[in-house]
């Protein structure tokens, strides 16, 4: 985990919470990044996600001869697009996705085309998981899913070292049992 | 976390240890009378193809009688399935906690902690309550977006129901028959009548009315089509006149049966604010034939949110219901109030919240213009991209006509951006004393205003078009009601500001304050 704080850089002028033009308050990014090999994981869920239209319409177009007439270009489209995807956004993710834990809140930024910056306090917890999927265990990472009462409200980090995750888990939970609450 | 709080599921066996140190009370059985009622129930359910044997001579076969053997048969299975429920029943309330054991095939064991009771709601249909019997339904805090119950009783007599309540919630005695006591803050005026009938759903009413009176009626050997051919036959009216007669004939009958619904759904409604020995609730009661009583914990009111679709929204019409943890979303709970005059809704909330400051009071921001454009953009690209591809299968297929494409984009242009319209002027924000306002929405506008401490989580979100346009937006979650409520499309400063300030604190560890820039 790469303990930077360069903050994003501001393109354009175009106002983000973290660069507002004229507000005396603003967001700063969360001080920890993601592991690099992240990339590689979101490459092949995008390729995956990809795959699966791709796939059907390229199916189709050998199969089915009356549908080659029209299929031609939305399947041209929909290969470009899964190509853009998964060549593209990891690197971009890359870039946004941070995340930190204090002894009061979960923080993390994400998203590649909707930016989201998200924070939950520890007095609102109600569980601290770990997640892995099939391409995570592969390359040794994690998601860390922190809810809270609300059914909507769950902050996701992924891309993390597993360890770092299991033992981040384990803090919130320490933290989560020490901080009084309602939890509602 | 608190799993073994909540309503717990598990199959026999598996906590045989707590069993045994509770094993002192009793395990109680549903009311005996649950079973007359099913009794008559079953007989009242072969009645329609007695008569329609006997009386009307149709010849016993599954050919002319299959809608009465489906009415029949419907009957013998709910029966058969009470009287099984009856049988494999128990329940008890201890010191700690509701259980229940049901099950014929799978045993299943359910226990609430009684801490974790909110509300006991007691509902009856017609047959019910002539027997005195009423259905009981548990509401745990934990259930709040899960959309079930935590657990029903199906059904004991009115006394255990109205002891169960005292017991569970600490509702005070009240005398049978009469008004609730305590603060009433509404009635139903009937003449709302009129604002609960006309829409899209007296269609759908009235044809599942209408097709069902056609079938029975067929099967009585009563032939309605035939006169019904006649009064709207084509040949006579031309085909413009019949749809012109028989869309408002069927509308009516719809309306009609709306109409029936609302006064027996809403009868005597009443919501009122109830002292009991365990704080107050907020207690609402209706229905005529099938009787509804909700009681809702104002311990648990997080706020209230006003619900205006567009048509309604030029009547000056709302709907109104409270943001409260425990009442799932998707059951009418939450709703405390028909559909009627925004003005009345308004007094009403104000005195539920019972804020100095009225919430729904507070002056709402406006947004930029930014937010204007973004809607416009978007209707402008479903408008282009829906007559994009009319043109495309208008020149490559036979599917459409080739002037399909200007058709479209004459009509759905016009209407896509006047829907962007409206949706830019419902959006409103504001932070008014103790609560978060919001409202949004294009075809169904919503106000919420949620308590300031209610919320248990923030979110900024900016896409990458908002970015361009300067704008961001804000959803702030929360345990009760949706779950979550959004205020979009703010400008980046206010945008900050309300997340910041709004929700007391939570995104102060992540602030950068300084003095005012110039740019």
């Amino acid at each position: 985990m790469t303990e930077s704080r360069t903050p994003v850089p501001r393109s354009r002028g175009a106002p983000s919470p973290e660069s507002p033009r004229t507000a005396t308050i603003r967001l700063r990014p969360p001080a920890n990044r993601v592991e690099r090999r992240a990339i590689a994981w979101w490459a092949m869920r995008a390729a995956v996600f990809a795959l699966i239209p791709c796939g059907a319409a390229g199916i189709a177009y050998a199969v089915v001869e009356q549908a080659r007439e029209w299929l031609g270009p939305p399947l041209v489209v929909a290969v470009a697009t899964g190509i853009l995807l998964t060549a593209v956004t990891p690197w971009i993710r890359y870039a946004v996705h941070r995340w930190e834990t204090t002894e009061e809140a979960v923080y993390a930024r994400s998203g590649w085309w909707v930016r989201e910056w998200r924070a939950a306090p520890i007095s609102r917890i109600q569980t601290v998981d770990t997640l892995r999927g099939p391409f995570a265990q592969l390359l040794g990472l994690s998601t860390l899913v922190v809810t809270t009462a609300s059914a909507r409200g769950a902050v996701r980090i992924g891309g993390l070292d597993t360890a770092v995750a299991d033992e981040e888990a384990e803090r919130l939970t320490e933290i989560t049992r020490r901080t009084p609450g309602d939890r509602t | 976390m608190t799993a073994e709080a909540g309503p717990a599921d598990r199959t026999e066996g598996q906590d045989s240890a707590r069993e045994k140190a509770q094993a002192q009370r009793p395990w109680l059985r549903l009311d005996k009378r649950l079973i007359a009622v099913d009794l008559v129930q079953l007989v009242a359910a072969q009645l329609p193809t007695l008569v329609a044997v006997a009386v009307f001579d149709v010849p016993p076969t599954l050919e002319s009688l299959w809608p009465v053997v489906i009415i029949a048969g419907i009957g013998v299975a709910t029966s058969v399935n009470n009287i099984v429920r009856w049988i494999k029943t128990r329940y008890r309330v201890t010191e700690e906690y509701v259980e229940r054991r049901t099950g014929l095939f799978v045993r299943r064991y359910r226990s609430v902690r009684r801490d974790r009771i909110r509300s006991v709601d007691s509902q009856a249909n017609l047959r019910m309550r002539v027997a005195g019997l009423r259905v009981v339904y548990f509401g745990a805090g934990q259930q709040n977006t899960a959309g079930e119950q935590a657990l029903s009783l199906n059904a004991v007599s009115k006394k255990t129901a109205q002891r169960l309540r005292r017991e569970l919630t600490g509702a005070g005695e009240e005398p049978a028959g009469t008004e609730p006591d305590g603060d009433v803050f509404a009635r139903v005026r009937y003449r709302w009548v009129v604002y609960n009938i006309f829409n899209v759903w007296a269609y759908a009413a009235a044809v599942g009315l209408l097709v069902s009176a056609f079938v029975l009626a067929t099967t009585f050997g009563i032939d309605l089509w035939g006169p019904a051919a006649r009064v709207f036959d084509p040949d006579v009216l031309g085909w413009g006149g019949a749809v012109a007669l028989a869309l408002p004939a069927v509308g009516a009958v719809g309306v009609g049966s709306l109409a029936v619904s609302f006064f027996t759904g809403y009868w005597k409604f009443t919501l009122s604010r109830v002292t009991t020995d365990g704080g107050t609730v907020l207690r609402t009661r209706q229905g005529l034939l099938r009787t509804r009583e909700v009681n809702r914990d104002d311990a648990r009111l997080r706020g209230a949110k006003l619900t205006e679709p567009l048509l309604w929204r030029w009547m000056g019409l709302t709907e109104t219901s409270v943001i409260t943890t425990g009442l799932s979303v998707w059951s009418d709970a939450p709703v405390i109030l028909p559909r009627g005059p925004r003005s009345v809704a308004r007094q009403v909330v104000d005195r539920v919240l019972g804020e100095e400051e009225r919430p729904l009071d507070a002056g709402l921001a406006r947004h930029p213009a930014g937010a204007l454009r973004r809607r416009l953009l978007w209707a402008s690209l479903f408008t282009g991209t829906v007559v994009a591809g009319t043109a495309w299968s208008g020149a490559m297929t036979d599917a459409v006509g080739p002037d399909a494409w200007w058709i479209t984009a004459v009509v759905l242009g016009p209407v896509a951006l006047l829907l962007a319209l409206a949706a830019y002027r419902a959006l409103g924000h504001a932070v008014a004393g103790a609560y978060l306002v919001m409202r949004s929405g294009m075809m169904s506008r919503g106000t919420a205003a949620l308590r300031r401490h209610a919320v248990s989580g923030v979110a900024v979100r900016q896409s990458l078009l908002q970015r361009r346009m300067g704008l961001a937006s804000v959803t702030v979650t929360t345990a009760a009601g949706e779950g979550a409520y959004e205020a979009l499309d703010m400008a980046v400063d206010d945008a900050l500001s309300f997340a910041a300030d709004g929700p007391p604190g939570i995104l102060e560890p992540f602030l950068v304050r300084e003095g005012p820039r110039n740019r």
